[in-house]
C-alpha cells in the first residue's frame, strides 16, 4: 500500500522545510526587534521598567517553549478569535527569541569597558547618544557571533511548533511517517533537513567567533 | 574665579571618602593634586564632571552649578573636559572621528566644521598626520594625545587630567607632558592628579595635597615643596624623593 | 468577552501535577548524570584527539547540536523500531535526553579542558604525578569547575526541553498538563499554572546545581 515514493517524501519534506525557514526568519526578525526594545528596557534607569523586562526574560528563559506556544495559542483563543497555528507559532517564537536575544545582547553591552561610558559621558553625551555612537557599535561587533549562534536555536525551536499543528518540517515528517509506515527513513530525512539548515549557521557562528577576536575596526 | 567647590562630601557605602572639600580655582590656573593612594584624588576629580555623584556640597564651574544628587549634567560637562589614565579612546573610530564625535553629536556642529576642528586639535597635539589611524595603531603616548585633542574639541573651560601618564611607558611620558605644558602656556585651566612632582613644580600654579579625604595643605608648588607645613606632606615629599 | 479565570479547576488535579513533576525531575536527574558522564568521556576523547573516537564524537556532537531534540526523540521512538529496536516511552525519553545532553556537555567540558594552561600539566608532570593523577586533579577537576555554570544552564535547558516527551506519551509534567486540560476544559489556566511550575523547577534546579557545584566541584570554601 506504499503509494509514496522516496521522491514524494522528499518533495513534501521540502515544502515543510520552506515553512520552517519562513517561520525562523519571521521569529528572528520580529524577535530581534522586540529583543532590542526589551534590551533598552532591561538597561533603562527606570527601576520598574528594568524589573518588568527582567521578569519577562526570566519567564521566557525559565519555561519550556512548548508551554509558551500553548499559552499563546489558548490565550488568544480566549478572546474568541480562531487562532491559525502559524500565527500562534510566529508569536510564540517571537516572544521566546526576544527574551534570549535581549539577554545575549545585554551581555555584549556589559562587556564594553566602563571607560567607554565614562569617556563619552565626560564629552556631555546623553545616554541615548552614548548608546548610539559609542556602546552599540562596539557591542554589535561582539554580538554578531552569538546572535548567529542563537539563530540555530530558533530554527530548532520551530520544530516544537509542530505540536500545535503548524505544518513545518517536523509536522510534515510526522504525517508522512504515519502515512508511509517508514518512520526510520522519514525522520532520518527530517533530521538531515534540520542539519542542512543549522550546520552552516553553527559553522558561520564559530567562524565569526574566531574572527572577532581580531582588532576592533 | 572659574571653579568653586564648597563643602564636598562623598561616601562609598560606609567609607567617607571626601570629608568636606573646599577649593577655589581661577581661570588659567594649573592645579596639581597630589596625595597618597586612596586619599580621594580621583573621586574629587570625577565629581567635578559628574562621573561620581556626591552627598553634600556644591560645585560651580563658570556659573554652572552642580548640587548633590543632580542628574542633568549636560551643561556642566560641556564646560569640563576629562582625560583618563587609560585613554579610553573609542576603538571603533579613527583618531579623527574620535575627536569629531562629540562636537558633531552633542553640539550639532556641521560635519565639515567638525573635521576642521578635529584637524586643528590633532595638529595641536602633534598628530596631524594620524587623522585616519585607529587607536590600536597608535602608541600609548599618541593615544593619550588623541584623548587630549578629543577633550579640547569641545572647547572646555577646564580640563581634568587623572594620572594621564601613569599607564605610559617611561619614554612616552614626556611627549604627553609637553602637550600639557603647551596647553598651560596657552592659558588653559588645568586640574591634574599627578605623580610627576617635577612637572607639578615647574608648570603648576597651585599644589593641592590631599590626605584622608581632605585638602590637607595647598599653595604655590615652590613654597609647598620648599617648606611643607604639615608632617604628612613632609612625609609624602620625603617618600618620593 | 467576560471570561472568568478559574484556577481551582487546575488545583484539583494536584496529584497529577505532582506525579508529572516527579517524572520530569527524574528524567532530568538521570539524564544529567548519564549525559554529563558521556560528555566527560567525549570531551577527553576530543581534547586528547584519541583516534578514531575523536572524529566519531565530533560527528555525534555536530549531528545532535544541529537537529532539534524533538526530532531526535521521534527518530529514537518511532524510527528505531524499524531496525527491530523497540523502546518504551521512558526508555526512549531517557536515551534521547542522555544523547542530547551528552553532545552539549562534550563541547562545554572540552572547552574547559582546553583552557587549562599547558604549564600546569607540565608542572604536575615535574612533580612526578602519574598520568591519571594529572588528569583527575590538574585537568578534569579545574575544567569542570570552570564550566560548571555553563553545564548547569545546559541541564536546565534540557529539563525544559523534556516537555516535548509528552508527545510520545511519557507521563511527565507537560503530559499531565495535556491530560488536565482535556478534563477541565481550562487550557489557558492549566498551561499558565504548569508554566509557573516549570519556572519554579528551573529556579530550584539551578540553585541545586549551584550547591552541588560549590560542594563537590569547587571543593573550596569561598574566601
Ligand atoms: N567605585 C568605588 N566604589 C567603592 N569605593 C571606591 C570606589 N572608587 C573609589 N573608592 C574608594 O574611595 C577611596 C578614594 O579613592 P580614589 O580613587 O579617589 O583615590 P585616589 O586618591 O585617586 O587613589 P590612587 O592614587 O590610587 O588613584 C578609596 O578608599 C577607594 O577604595
Ligand atoms: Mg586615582
Amino acid at each position: 500500500m506504499n503509494e509514496f515514493s522516496t521522491w514524494d517524501i522528499l518533495r513534501n519534506l521540502g515544502f515543510g522545510a520552506l515553512w520552517t525557514i519562513g517561520l525562523s526568519l519571521t521569529a528572528f526578525v520580529l524577535g530581534g526587534s522586540a529583543g532590542l526594545l526589551l534590551l533598552t528596557a532591561r538597561m533603562s534607569k527606570k527601576v520598574w521598567l528594568q524589573r518588568a523586562a527582567r521578569a519577562y526574560i526570566e519567564f521566557f528563559q525559565g519555561t519550556p517553549l512548548l508551554m509558551q506556544l500553548f499559552m499563546v495559542f489558548f490565550g488568544i483563543a480566549l478572546l474568541g478569535v480562531d487562532v491559525p497555528p502559524w500565527l500562534a507559532a510566529a508569536l510564540g517564537l517571537t516572544l521566546f527569541s526576544s527574551a534570549y536575544l535581549a539577554e545575549i545582547w545585554r551581555g555584549c553591552v556589559e562587556a564594553i569597558p566602563k571607560g567607554q561610558w565614562e569617556a563619552s559621558a565626560s564629552l556631555a553625551m546623553t545616554w541615548l547618544e552614548q548608546m548610539r555612537h559609542v556602546i552599540l557599535p562596539q557591542a554589535l561587533r561582539i554580538a554578531v557571533a552569538p546572535t548567529v549562534g542563537f539563530s540555530v536555536q530558533i530554527v530548532k525551536g520551530t520544530a516544537v511548533t509542530s505540536i500545535i499543528g503548524f505544518a513545518e518540517l517536523t509536522k510534515t515528517g510526522s504525517m508522512l511517517a504515519n502515512a508511509t509506515f517508514q518512520p526510520f527513513m522519514v525522520f532520518g530525512f527530517v533530521a538531515l533537513g534540520y542539519f542542512i539548515l543549522c550546520y552552516p549557521l553553527s559553522h558561520f557562528a564559530a567562524h565569526l567567533e574566531r574572527k572577532f577576536h581580531a582588532p576592533a575596526h | 574665579m572659574l571653579l568653586r567647590i564648597d563643602g564636598l562630601h562623598k561616601h562609598f557605602g560606609a567609607n567617607h571618602v571626601l570629608k568636606g572639600i573646599d577649593l577655589r580655582i581661577d581661570e588659567g590656573q594649573v592645579v596639581a593634586i597630589i596625595g597618597r593612594s586612596g586619599s580621594g584624588k580621583s573621586t574629587l576629580l570625577r565629581s567635578i564632571n559628574g562621573l561620581e555623584t556626591f552627598d553634600d556640597g556644591l560645585i560651580e564651574v563658570d556659573g554652572e552649578r552642580l548640587y548633590a544628587g543632580q542628574t542633568d549634567l549636560r551643561a556642566l560637562r560641556q564646560k569640563v573636559g576629562m582625560v583618563f589614565q587609560q585613554f579610553n579612546l573609542f576603538p571603533h573610530l579613527s583618531a579623527g572621528q574620535n575627536v569629531m564625535l562629540a562636537p558633531q553629536v552633542v553640539k550639532k556642529t556641521p560635519v565639515a566644521e567638525c573635521e576642521t576642528i578635529a584637524r586643528a586639535m590633532l595638529a595641536k597635539v602633534g598628530l596631524a598626520e594620524k587623522f585616519d589611524a585607529y587607536p590600536d595603531q597608535l602608541s600609548g603616548g599618541q593615544q593619550q594625545r588623541v584623548a587630549i585633542a578629543r577633550a579640547l574639541a569641545m572647547q572646555p573651560k577646564v580640563l581634568l587630567c587623572d594620572e594621564i601618564t601613569s599607564a605610559l611607558d617611561p619614554e612616552l611620558v614626556n611627549e604627553v607632558l609637553a602637550v600639557v605644558k603647551q596647553l598651560a602656556s596657552e592659558g588653559m585651566t588645568l586640574i591634574m592628579v599627578t605623580h610627576e612632582m617635577r612637572f607639578a613644580r615647574e608648570v603648576g600654579d597651585k599644589l593641592v595635597f590631599m590626605y584622608q579625604g581632605r585638602v590637607h595643605e595647598s599653595g604655590h608648588p615652590k613654597d609647598l615643596f620648599a617648606s611643607p607645613q604639615t608632617p604628612e606632606l613632609q612625609n609624602f615629599i620625603g617618600a618620593i624623593n | 468577552m467576560a471570561y472568568s479565570f478559574d484556577f481551582t479547576a487546575v488545583a484539583q488535579y494536584h496529584t497529577q501535577l505532582a506525579v508529572g513533576v516527579g517524572y520530569t525531575l527524574m528524567l532530568t536527574a538521570l539524564g544529567a548524570v548519564l549525559g554529563v558522564t558521556l560528555g566527560t568521556l567525549g570531551a577527553v576523547v576530543r581534547a586528547w584527539r584519541i583516534r578514531p573516537f575523536a572524529q566519531l564524537f565530533g560527528l555525534y556532537v555536530e549531528l545532535i547540536r544541529n537537529t532539534p531534540f524533538i526530532v531526535q526523540l521521534f527518530f529514537i521512538f518511532f524510527g528505531l523500531p524499524a531496525l527491530g529496536l523497540r523502546l518504551g516511552e521512558w526508555q526512549a525519553a531517557i536515551i534521547a535526553v542522555v544523547i542530547n545532553l551528552g553532545a552539549y556537555s562534550t563541547e562545554i567540558i572540552r572547552a574547559g579542558i582546553q583552557a587549562i594552561p599547558r604549564g600546569q600539566i607540565e608542572a604536575a608532570g615535574s612533580l612526578a604525578m602519574t598520568r591519571t593523577q594529572i588528569f583527575r586533579h590538574v585537568v578534569l577537576q579545574p575544567a569542570l569547575q570552570k564550566v560548571w555554570p555553563a553545564l548547569s544552564s545546559q541541564i536546565v535547558i534540557v529539563m525544559l526541553g523534556t516537555s516535548v516527551c509528552s508527545q510520545i506519551a511519557a507521563e511527565e509534567l507537560t503530559f499531565a498538563a495535556n491530560f488536565i486540560q482535556s478534563r477541565n476544559f481550562r487550557a489557558f489556566e492549566t498551561y499558565i499554572v504548569v508554566a509557573l511550575i516549570y519556572l519554579a523547577l528551573s529556579v530550584g534546579v539551578r540553585a541545586l546545581l549551584n550547591q552541588i557545584g560549590q560542594r563537590f566541584v569547587v571543593k573550596r570554601r569561598p574566601a
